[in-house]
């Protein structure tokens, strides 16, 4: 009987010299690469020259404060038909920091409450809860955001109005802001839950992979299961804790339909030294400012205002990959995950 | 009370294996003073049989650790029956046998690891000086009973930092650098790493090469002071040179600590233990001195594995 010959399979006997399927391959997927890598670098450059107008006229006290921010916009929406009236005045501190706190505050309640119930799912829930509260917890991040405004526009604020705030702070602030239950820690608290289940998702992918081997030394030298988690896991997963929070950030910082419902609205920047008053204050970060500055956009200044908004938001996210990813590299010395 | 001189030569020489002989004090209950062999300066080499120095020198053996018929089973599967064991302090005990006899599971029953794995069930008593280690707090019973894995696993932390690690973690309040730094380099020494790593304390341990790891890993376990220390093969992912380092130091530590070491290598096990259980399928065929089990074996299981049959 013969032996079985690759000829008779039909299976070509040597691999073809300088097979170019790898060379095409490589050439498709690279031209893909950079076709988005070039989108997302035209799409800065435009927003740039798109805001020129605005930075130019405004010089760095457009990062300042100075006068009411409402008023400003409103005085833009305003200008002259003619090109030489424009106006764009605009001092736009209060959105900034309004912007800084909201998404502050809520990455860093986000990334405590993440790792810890991170820590809880993958190491000390039961089972049968594990395998629930997963994939719920990953449900929860396609939950729309437009829903979250309205639980909290119809829970959260009148709740806070009528429990949180007394007679006394409205009358303290009386001739500067009303209180009204939109604020700061309306926005805070629901941006939290919203930017939570991707950071447990991320946390806990990370937490799964910390090698085993590391738990049981720790258990083995007598350290019991909590600080075995704490030292080792956590640790060795400090650079995916950073990431996970760049990404929130960055979630946080885009968020607008849930912040434009329930954090006031109102260009003022909360006041810290007012006390715990100050998370009553309401509020409108960048992204907010820009949905509500829609139906302004056809006025020329008054849409390269809101170019320029858009456009230190996507610097901003520029930034803290960037920062994130440095600081990744400096933490992985010692660890694993993203890298 | 007299002195017998057992005389283990019968057939050694043939093996090329130097001579040892025991003097064993009979009538006394343990502890019982038993001469063994010392030699722990040069490292036996790898091809060669013991090169073991004809000295003698007594060491108190003492019983730490009592298994009194240990079952454990993983749902239906039962990976070890019945089996009762002692653990000496100046020995080291040799678990051997082919894969999947409950070696692993055996080594990993002595400090409760196995509990961690949700569908295992014990059964019988384990003591340790006497007490049951099943109403031992596991963080305590661990601390007395170290563990070396497999695969060197140093955490992702500095040298210091791994060795220091567990007396950093054993209570609420961390002890600062300087009253540790003695007691690192104290393990380090006695691990045989010391002069390594002297200059470099506080590079991240993951750089160092397998056989430094697992001699940091080592360090690591004698830090906390243990009585009686655990080795799940090792040597496995070892070059012969790093294995060789490591029997060394498994050999000089033996005075002070009980040792239990698991290990697919006869030869190793040859070179290193005093006394040698030979599990198969979960039971214990034949546990005895190492001359015995390995030149006169009584099971025929434990004759055709020793002899290379299977396994």
């Amino acid at each position: 009987m013969p032996s079985l010959t690759l000829e008779a399979t039909g299976i070509p006997e040597e691999v073809e010299a300088g097979d170019p399927t790898n060379r095409r391959v490589e050439l498709m997927l690279g031209a893909l690469a950079s076709a988005v890598l070039l989108f997302i670098a035209g799409m800065i450059i435009f927003t740039l020259i798109k805001a020129w107008p605005s930075f130019a006229n405004n010089g760095l006290a457009w990062f300042g404060a100075g006068g009411n921010v409402d008023q400003q916009l409103s005085d833009i929406f305003n200008s002259p038909a003619d090109p030489a009236d424009y106006v764009y005045e605009l001092r736009a501190w209060p959105l900034i920091w309004s912007t800084i706190l909201i998404s502050g505050l809520s990455v860093v309640f986000a990334t405590f409450i993440a790792v810890f119930s991170s820590i809880f799912i993958v190491h000390f829930a039961p089972t049968a809860l594990q395998k629930l509260i997963e994939p719920v917890v990953k449900y929860l991040a396609a939950v729309p955001s437009v829903v979250y405004g309205l639980i909290g526009i119809l829970v959260i604020v009148p709740w806070i109005n009528n429990n949180l705030i007394t007679e006394q702070m409205r009358a303290s602030v009386a001739y500067v802001i009303q209180l009204d239950g939109s604020s700061v820690m309306a926005a805070t608290m629901i941006l939290t839950v919203m930017i939570l289940p991707i950071m447990i998702a991320l946390i806990v992918d990370s937490l799964r992979a910390v090698p085993l081997n590391w738990r049981e030394g720790a258990l083995a030298l007598g350290v019991n299961k909590w600080r075995a988690v704490r030292t080792v896991s956590v640790r060795a997963i400090r650079p995916a804790i950073v990431a996970a929070a760049v990404l929130a950030t960055a979630r946080a910082l885009g968020e607008a339909i849930m912040l434009a419902m329930v954090a006031g609205s109102i260009g003022f920047a909360p006041n810290p030294f007012d006390g715990i008053l100050f998370l009553f204050e309401p509020s409108r970060p960048l992204a907010p400012s820009i949905l509500d500055g829609e139906e302004g956009l056809s006025v020329v200044p008054f849409g390269e205002t809101m170019y320029a908004f858009g456009f230190i938001l996507i610097v901003s996210c520029v930034f803290f990959s960037f920062s994130g990813w440095a600081i990744r590299q400096s933490l992985s010395r010692y660890g694993i995950g993203a890298r | 009370m007299g002195i017998e001189t057992t005389d283990d030569e019968r057939g050694l020489s043939e093996a090329g294996v130097p001579p040892v002989r025991r003097i064993v004090v009979d009538g006394e209950t343990p502890p019982v003073r038993v001469a063994h062999r010392i030699g722990n300066g040069a490292s036996p080499g790898l091809d060669e049989p013991f090169a073991v120095e004809q000295d003698f020198e007594a060491v108190w053996v003492e019983e730490r650790m009592r298994i009194e018929s240990l079952g454990v089973r993983f749902g239906q599967k039962e990976a070890v029956k019945d089996v009762s064991l002692q653990v000496n302090s100046g020995e080291v005990l040799a678990l051997i046998g082919p894969s999947g006899c409950g070696k692993t599971t055996l080594l990993r029953s002595l400090n409760k690891l196995v509990d961690l794995t949700p569908t295992a069930i014990r059964s019988g008593r384990i003591l340790l000086d006497d007490e049951d280690t099943a109403y031992m707090d596991d963080t305590l019973l661990r601390k007395k009973v170290g563990m070396l894995f497999q695969q060197p696993n140093p955490f992702p932390m500095t040298i210091f930092d791994n060795v220091a690690y567990g007396l950093r973690e054993r209570g609420s309040k961390r002890p600062g650098k300087k009253a540790l730094e003695p007691i690192v380099v104290d393990a380090l020494e006695r691990a045989g790493l010391w002069d390594e790593v002297s200059d470099n304390l506080n590079h991240p341990a993951l750089s160092l090469s397998g056989g430094q790891q697992q001699r940091l890993c080592i360090a690591r376990s004698l830090a906390v002071r243990p009585e009686v220390l655990l080795l799940d093969e090792p040597c496995s992912a070892l070059d012969p040179i790093s294995t060789a380092i490591i029997e060394d130091t498994i050999v000089n530590l033996k005075d002070e600590i009980a040792i239990v070491i698991v290990t697919h290598n006869l030869q190793q096990a040859e070179r290193i233990a005093d006394k040698v259980a030979f599990m198969y399928l979960g039971d214990l065929v034949e546990y005895g001195p190492a001359t015995q089990v390995f030149n006169a074996p009584m099971a025929e299981r434990t004759k055709d594995y020793v002899r290379g049959d299977f396994g």
